[in-house]
């Protein structure tokens, strides 16, 4: 859906190199700022944009409302205070514990201290929050890992729109977006970044996917906000779209990716669909428990419970089904109970989940636990990034050197709030604040309508040339099968917790899958909607990524967050307290440097945070 | 006139009936519309045996099965596979609904499987809905206001809060608009139950202060009162909400504002 | 004003916003539901009148429906159900009848049938209570 035909492309037959005995047509685009992807901090990123009057493309795979924002379901973070004493300085405080002291805390300080304004912003905008019946204001309730008093209490700092937030701040910011006018792409394929000689970023390349054109898109800052890639996995929450395409595109531009071995798993994910049911549904009162019908989380976090950060919790759950007190036929899942809750709060407060239990594990939560298991659910790592979503790569020393005209958010980036593990809810304020930062800062820089320098001749060779290997692609294995045998691995050789040995033998085998990519089948050759050669594609960037997240934890040898070392129990500040870089080359080998955590706070206001022992 | 007759080149096949595999012994047939654009034939029907033991319980898993195992050609949208995203509308078994939500067994075998109803056809199950999303844009599902933005919240009380409830759940799936027969014949002018219940969504809103704009918009011969109450939009929402009664109450402001 | 998708180079909102709302439509929704309402009675005692002259002599029949009650239900029922039927008709014009010529010789034909038809009624009625 081509925006309202106001581009000022024209067709340049003779721009498509002649590749496989045809030539592609390439249809020209010029803007100020390109973003790719239509989620929660793309949507925020474009509406900023074009509020700042720069000429903002969005390119999208989806129509913007099927993106996976649209699934998150419990909640935004702010330190509003509407249900109880709270202040953006514990908000801090959590979320640097939360990340096990990998987070940057001057991205972190940036995240809480603007966290409540972008909430408010949104609720201007339209958003359907839940009411505190008091007094009208937006209702927030309790989330795992979210405490006052720098970890004494318990805030309720989660703001909500019932158990479907994500949904209702993705359609109030695709709202937003039609109130500026902004110029959507939609159903438009990015196949490939453009880089030009200077290490700068150009534009991109993209399918349409309606009528099989290609399009090259050029402005003076590319914004990648394309999400996760929770498909490596066999079992995730996250949707089929979330391939990771942003990751792939900056791994193949020879630039790194960041902390890519800290993959979140949600504790509870229903048993065996893999669909997530929110944390927020212990935060109403829910517990989990083992075969025994124990609260097993008293064990391992006497104060917390239920409520501790996510990574504790899936690690609690997955010792007690390895211990053997796991529940059903083959004791491999544990218990979710919420029937012990009034009707009439479940109701209110989680219909979503009520659906989906009901539908996907035939449970009415009014009266039985759902079937529950750890789940993929949240890459931590992603294109590094400072806090004003500029992407930044470790060069010449300097491990904070800006990559020119790049930026990155939400899933796609690491702009490292969220260290080796997120807190819930910390997500979507993720996506808004930076969301807005990278507009600002756009808005900063950049002056519209700025002339572009001459982009390299050849500018589109490489990724037609990637679509026209694809898309002819006649190997013997087809895409759904390579995609299978990585997500097997990934499953059982990167999950909750890791060794030495089975991420060893995860390397080979993942690297196995890399090597046999030249040898993918696909079958359809055509242009229009071809979702083979589409899936294809996003098998390429995801196996990219499913490398280096396998290297990078295989490197990391210690615990922390999100990366569980059982050969190395201990968090290690001495030697790791550092970001990993990985870079990838096009024979799929891995390099690895590392970048500094920041360790300095913006302002006066908050000081440094301390590593200390994490415990909940 | 409506055209009660199809196109020459709309009139549907036999297709292909491809084989099944050699090991399967639960077998659940699948009939599935099939249209390429660049091949210049008819749409056609093709028959796949979905292998019961290796698939999920969703119509969705089935398709997702067939393009795995048996034909990587066969095109549909897809994305969240829980039900919020609304990518996978189709028409199951007669009935509009999404693919990730509709257990196979809930459906009389062999099950039928044809996109949205009465949309142009981009391929295979995926419907062109530019028209649809453009009648979304036209309610502005935005909040307008005038008064002074506050420093912080607009207060809205529980019970006006309560009011959106059955509405802004929608996730734009279209399966309700594309069921409705006053939106067949009329989809060009007629806004249809999505984009009406999205208008009455912000309508009802207790801080939106354009109430009287949007209900100058949907006064219409065509825009709203093409609805004639026929209730299929309810019938299909997968998401359980009732257009319908939706529609009914934005009537009943615009007479409420004439008495 | 046409029904088809006309130009393929239109944008969908150029179509969609079309000639803008009409801002009518509301008091022919009003007055549907109101003739409705009223049709009930009416109707029922249209049918009791008409039983009532099942079997009598034409001489009968014309007093009774000279009456001046009767004949005042007559006329009101007459009156509101052809007002009906022509809201109603136009209605399923709307829906169905998309070619503009067409539409416009149709919803004439409605009127005037409408008109003629309840003129008609209503001059039989009033001849039967003024036996002129």
């Amino acid at each position: 859906m081509a925006a309202n035909g106001k581009s000022n492309g024209k067709l340049n037959d003779l721009a498509g190199p002649s590749l496989g005995g045809k030539a592609y047509p390439i249809e020209d685009h010029h803007y100020d700022v390109i973003v790719v992807g239509a989620g929660g901090s793309g949507l925020r990123a474009v509406v900023g944009c074009s509020e700042a009057g720069l000429r903002t493309a969005c390119i999208t795979k989806v129509f913007p409302t099927r993106s996976h924002t649209v699934a998150a379901q419990g909640g935004i973070a702010a330190a509003l205070g509407n249900m109880g004493e709270d202040d953006w300085r514990w908000h801090m405080y959590d979320t640097v514990k939360g990340a096990d002291w990998l987070g940057d805390q001057d991205s972190i300080e940036y995240l809480c201290r603007n966290a409540p304004q972008d909430v408010y912003e949104l609720e201007h905008w339209g958003m359907p929050f839940s009411r505190r019946e008091e007094d009208g204001k937006i209702y927030q309730r309790p989330f795992g890992g979210m405490t006052t008093h720098y970890g004494k209490g318990t805030a309720q700092r989660t703001c909500a729109a019932a158990d479907r937030t994500g949904h209702a701040m993705l359609h109030t910011m695709y709202g937003q977006a039609l109130k500026h006018n902004a110029e959507f792409y939609i159903e438009y394929f990015a196949i490939d970044l453009i880089m030009d000689d200077t290490g700068r970023a150009r534009g991109v390349v993209a399918l349409n996917m309606d009528d099989g054109t290609i399009h090259r898109f050029t402005g003076n800052m590319v914004i990648l906000a394309t999400g996760g890639y929770g498909r490596a996995y066999f079992s995730c929450t996250s949707a089929h779209i979330c391939t990771g395409d942003g990751g792939g595109m900056v791994l193949r531009a020879g630039l790194p990716l960041q902390d890519m071995e800290f993959v979140q798993f949600h504790p509870t994910g229903i048993y065996p669909a893999g669909c997530l049911i929110t944390e927020g549904s212990r935060g109403e009162g829910g517990y989990l428990t083992n075969s025994e019908g124990e609260r097993f989380m008293e064990r391992y976090a006497p104060s917390a419970k239920d409520l501790a950060s996510r990574d504790v919790v899936s690690r609690a759950m997955t010792l007690e089904i390895r211990e053997g007190r796991g529940v059903g036929k083959d004791k491999d899942h544990l218990f979710l109970h919420l029937d012990h809750l009034d009707p009439k709060v479940l109701h209110e407060r989680l219909p979503g989940i009520s659906d989906t239990a009901r539908i996907f594990a035939g449970v009415d939560i009014t009266r039985e636990p759902i079937p529950v298991l750890p789940t993929v659910h949240y890459n931590m790592g992603g294109i590094a990034t400072n806090y004003h979503g500029e992407a930044v790569t470790k060069k010449d020393g300097n491990p904070d050197s800006v990559i020119p005209g790049l930026m990155a958010l939400g899933e796609a980036g690491c702009v490292s709030v969220h260290g080796a593990n997120r807190l819930g809810s910390n997500s979507l304020i993720d996506l808004v604040v930076f969301g807005r930062a990278a507009a600002m800062r756009c808005a900063e820089i950049l002056t519209p309508g700025e002339k572009q320098p001459p982009l390299p001749a050849d500018s589109a060779e490489k990724a037609l040339a990637r679509l026209d290997k694809f898309r002819n692609a006649s190997g013997s294995t087809p895409t759904a099968e390579l995609r299978l045998s990585m997500q097997r691995v990934m499953q059982s050789n990167c999950a909750v917790f890791r060794t030495g040995d089975v991420l060893d033998e995860g390397h080979k085998l993942i690297h196995d899958v890399y090597d046999n990519m030249p040898n993918v089948k696909v079958t359809d050759r055509s242009l229009i909607w071809n979702s083979d050669l589409i899936e294809t594609l996003e098998l390429d960037n995801l196996i990219a990524q499913a490398v280096v997240t396998m290297d990078s934890a295989k490197n990391r040898t210690e615990s922390r967050g999100g990366h569980a070392r059982e050969d190395y129990p201990e968090r290690d500040d001495v030697n790791w307290m550092k970001h990993t870089l990985a870079w990838m080359d096009d024979k799929g080998k891995v390099d690895i440097d590392y970048r500094p955590v920041h360790t300095n706070t913006l302002t006066n206001e908050v000081s440094y945070i301390e590593p200390k022992a994490r415990v909940y | 006139m409506v055209e009660l007759t199809l196109p020459k080149n709309s009139k549907i096949t036999e297709g292909k009936t491809w084989p099944r595999t050699s090991h399967a012994t639960h077998v659940t047939e699948f009939k599935v519309y099939r249209w390429n654009p660049d091949d210049g034939q008819n749409p056609r029907v093709d028959t796949y045996n979905v292998d019961r033991a290796d698939c999920g319980p969703m119509v969705l898993d089935a398709l997702i099965w067939i393009k795995n195992n048996v034909d990587p050609t066969l095109t549909f949208r897809r994305s969240c596979r829980e039900g919020v995203c609304g990518s996978c509308a189709m028409n199951i078994d007669g009935t509009n609904t999404l693919a990730c939500t509709k257990a196979i067994d809930d459906n009389k075998a062999p099950v039928k499987i044809y996109p949205l109803p009465h949309q142009p056809v981009v391929k295979d199950l995926v419907p062109d809905l530019k028209n649809f999303y453009a009648q979304y844009s036209s309610i502005e599902p935005w909040l307008h206001t005038t008064t002074a933005t506050p420093e912080k919240e607009w207060k809205q009380s529980h019970e006006d809060r309560a009011k959106l409830d059955g509405m802004y759940e929608c996730i734009l799936c279209a399966c309700c608009s594309t069921s409705c027969p006053s939106y067949w014949w009329n989809s060009d002018r007629y806004l249809g139950p999505a984009a009406l219940l999205q208008a009455n969504r912000w309508v009802q809103d207790s801080r939106d202060e354009a109430t009287g704009e949007r209900l100058d918009n949907l006064e219409d011969p065509f825009r709203l009162y093409r609805c004639h109450t026929i209730m299929n939009c309810s019938k299909a929402c997968p998401k359980g909400l009732n257009p319908a009664k939706e529609i009914a109450t934005l009537k009943k402001a615009l007479v409420d504002r004439q008495l | 004003m046409s029904g088809k998708h006309t130009n393929e180079m239109r944008t969908p909102m150029r179509r969609v916003r079309g000639l803008g709302a009409a801002h009518t439509g509301t008091g022919h929704f009003w007055h549907q539901r109101v003739t409705s309402v009223a049709g009930i009675p009416l109707t029922i005692a249209f049918v009791a009148i008409i039983v009532a002259l099942l079997g009598r002599s034409h001489a009968a029949v014309v007093q009774i429906l000279g009456s001046p009650i009767v004949a005042i239900i007559m006329l009101l029922f007459i009156i509101n159900t052809v007002y009906h039927m022509w809201i109603g008709m136009q209605e399923i014009v709307l829906d169905y009848v998309h070619e503009d010529k067409l539409k416009l010789v149709t919803l004439m034909a409605n009127t005037f049938f409408c008109f003629a038809i309840g003129l008609a009624s209503v001059f039989a009625i009033l001849k039967l209570s003024f036996g002129v």
